[in-house]
């Protein structure tokens, strides 16, 4: 993203989120947010599989140690 | 005489015979804190009355004739993102003086109060953990005891300047990138990061869910290794803490890294380290009798995606204030949470998912490996106020580049132990060395800490000697005297 990208992002991202930034504050957030892209972009890089699962994955139960299942309940 | 300071295994050994009353203990450090902080700053708040109470209950339960608890009247004070009970949870903000005060204390809290430690006071911190330098606007910068005019490190700031100023023996902190290894480093105490999950967080104020870590900074690794041993155990409230049973470390402290296959991280870690912070992992390396260079996978990478995910949830936690009380936040980093908040989604699950597969990579490392060595910090403590540093000819923001070695290891959740060193170099100021082990290992990490101190390399050292606050103070060295300063070996 050019400087000019990321401060449109900035702008248009933070009236969605109802972020009320003054000129300024956009401005330094958008400094910001760009050495963050950065970042992204290396990661972006990264070829992922399909099953290449994020590391936090939700679990409703711990998975019981017998059928007792309402036990753990 | 009376001493200015003490030293945390020999007080708890003191209590425990006799020697010492916990009453007299708390007094010598109450009697630190007001003879230092104006200038160090590490205390937000001070809980002089209940730590009175908690005191006269160990001494009372030694004058029946019971069996001391383990910790029995060792003087502490926790980050203020730990609960007390009775207290606002400040977490570094003035946003947060509208909360209601804690219910109770945070699980820690309650097992180090178990154990009989003695809580005196809340300590200073980055707003909302979101720094490496504790330079609050709110409450103040804190000070580095080993020199006013230099950071302390943070987010943990306040915790590493209390026990490098002698005010306690122990501090509690919190890491999620590095906030209790980069304030160790700086300050030149020891540290301890445990596996993520292993130690219950329940009761402290969040960072970043994925990512927070509690642990402890102390005077030596015997005080270390004894409140970890004190605060460990499962919490099932607690969906982040995955611990089953107590693996405690004290037993094997005194093992020796015989047969452990310790490496040098190499790469990233050395590319990104001053000549100083090197000299200091090439002192331990000599010390452990560790040659190999190992390289550390995807470690930039991984500092990349730890940014991500840590200001993504740091923003996004803090959303609903950011849209209505903007202008109480902390200035040196509400920017970044609005960037953070704002991140595109792709951004965070991408860091997530490369996060799974850093993890096998890391574990896979450690087939081959049972402790690895690197820096803390680039850096030893830059001035307060400083913008930018210069790593090896390239100049760097200050503030985030301070944790550049610790975000790629926490990241993976791997326990580390901070020894602190004193290379030449650097005017006196201390850097820590990271000893990393495998998940669930910190019992290797701890044993080489234990032979880093023993063989004199690793150590802290009296702070504010000159200023004629504490001509009798000497270092924290295990063993000496608590109350004796003229019987340590120095």
């Amino acid at each position: 993203m050019t400087d000019e990208e990321v401060l449109s992002y900035v702008k248009a991202s933070a009236v969605a989120l109802g972020l009320r930034l003054d000129e300024a504050q956009q401005q330094r957030v958008a400094v910001h947010l760009a050495r963050t892209a950065g970042l992204a972009a290396q990661l972006a890089a990264l070829p992922l599989r399909v099953e290449d699962e994020p590391a936090e994955i939700y679990s409703p139960l711990p998975f019981p140690t017998s059928f007792a299942v309402r036990e753990q309940l | 005489m009376k001493p200015a300071t003490l030293n945390g295994i020999a007080v708890v050994r003191a209590i425990a015979t006799g020697a010492l009353s916990a009453v007299e203990a708390l007094q010598v450090a109450i009697d630190r804190i007001e003879a230092t902080d104006a200038r160090v700053n590490a205390f937000t708040g001070r809980s002089f009355a209940r730590a009175r109470a908690e005191a006269a209950a160990v001494d009372a339960k030694r004058a029946r004739g019971e069996t001391l608890p383990p910790l029995a009247g060792l003087p502490y004070a926790v980050k203020n993102l730990y609960d007390i009970a009775g207290e606002v949870t400040l977490a570094g903000s003035t946003i947060n003086r509208s909360n209601a005060p804690a219910e109770e204390d945070a699980v820690l809290v309650q097992r180090l109060q178990a154990a009989g430690a003695v809580l005196v006071g809340s300590l200073n911190m980055d707003e909302y953990a979101y720094g490496f330098t504790t330079e609050n606007t709110h409450y103040g910068a804190c000070h580095n005891p080993h020199d006013l005019a230099r950071i302390t490190g943070g987010s943990s700031g306040g915790s590493g300047a209390a026990v490098a100023a002698g005010q306690v023996p122990l501090a509690l902190g919190s890491d999620t990138n590095g906030s209790i290894r980069v304030p160790a480093s700086l300050c030149g105490v020891w540290g301890l990061k445990p596996t993520f999950g292993r130690l219950s967080r329940r009761g402290s104020y969040p960072f970043v869910h994925s990512l927070d870590h509690l642990g402890p900074l102390a005077d030596s690794v015997e005080m270390l290794a004894l409140a970890y041993d004190a605060m460990q155990g499962p919490d099932a409230l607690d969906p982040g803490c995955h611990a089953l049973r107590v693996q405690a470390v004290s037993p094997s402290l005194h093992a020796g890294v015989q047969g452990l296959r310790i490496g040098v991280l190499g790469g990233y870690f050395s590319d990104h380290a001053t000549p100083a912070a090197r000299a200091a992992v090439a002192t331990a390396a000599a010390a452990l009798g560790a040659r190999d260079a190992v390289e550390w996978p995807d470690a930039a990478l991984a500092r990349a995606a730890a940014f991500i995910v840590g200001a993504s949830e740091g923003g996004t936690l803090h959303l609903h204030d950011l849209r209505t009380r903007l202008a109480e936040f902390e200035p040196l980093s509400v920017d970044r949470f609005i960037a953070g908040a704002l991140q595109p989604g792709a951004w965070y699950v991408q860091a997530q998912r490369f996060r799974r597969i850093y993890r096998d990579k890391v574990n896979a490392l450690f087939k081959d490996w049972d402790l690895l060595l690197a820096p803390a910090t680039p850096v030893s403590a830059p001035k307060i106020g400083t913008e930018w540093l210069d790593i090896n000819g390239t100049q760097m923001p200050c503030r985030p580049t301070v944790g550049l070695l610790t975000q790629p290891i926490s990241f993976a959740g791997c326990p580390v132990a901070v020894a602190p060193m004193w290379p030449e170099g650097t005017g006196g100021m201390p850097i820590g060395v990271q000893i990393v082990a495998a998940p669930w290992r910190e019992d290797l990490a701890f044993r080489a800490a234990q032979m880093l101190g023993a063989a004199g390399v690793a150590h802290t050292k009296s702070a504010l000697c000159h200023a004629g606050l504490d001509p009798a103070s000497m270092p924290h060295t295990p063993g000496s005297a608590a109350m004796d300063p003229g019987s340590s070996p120095g």
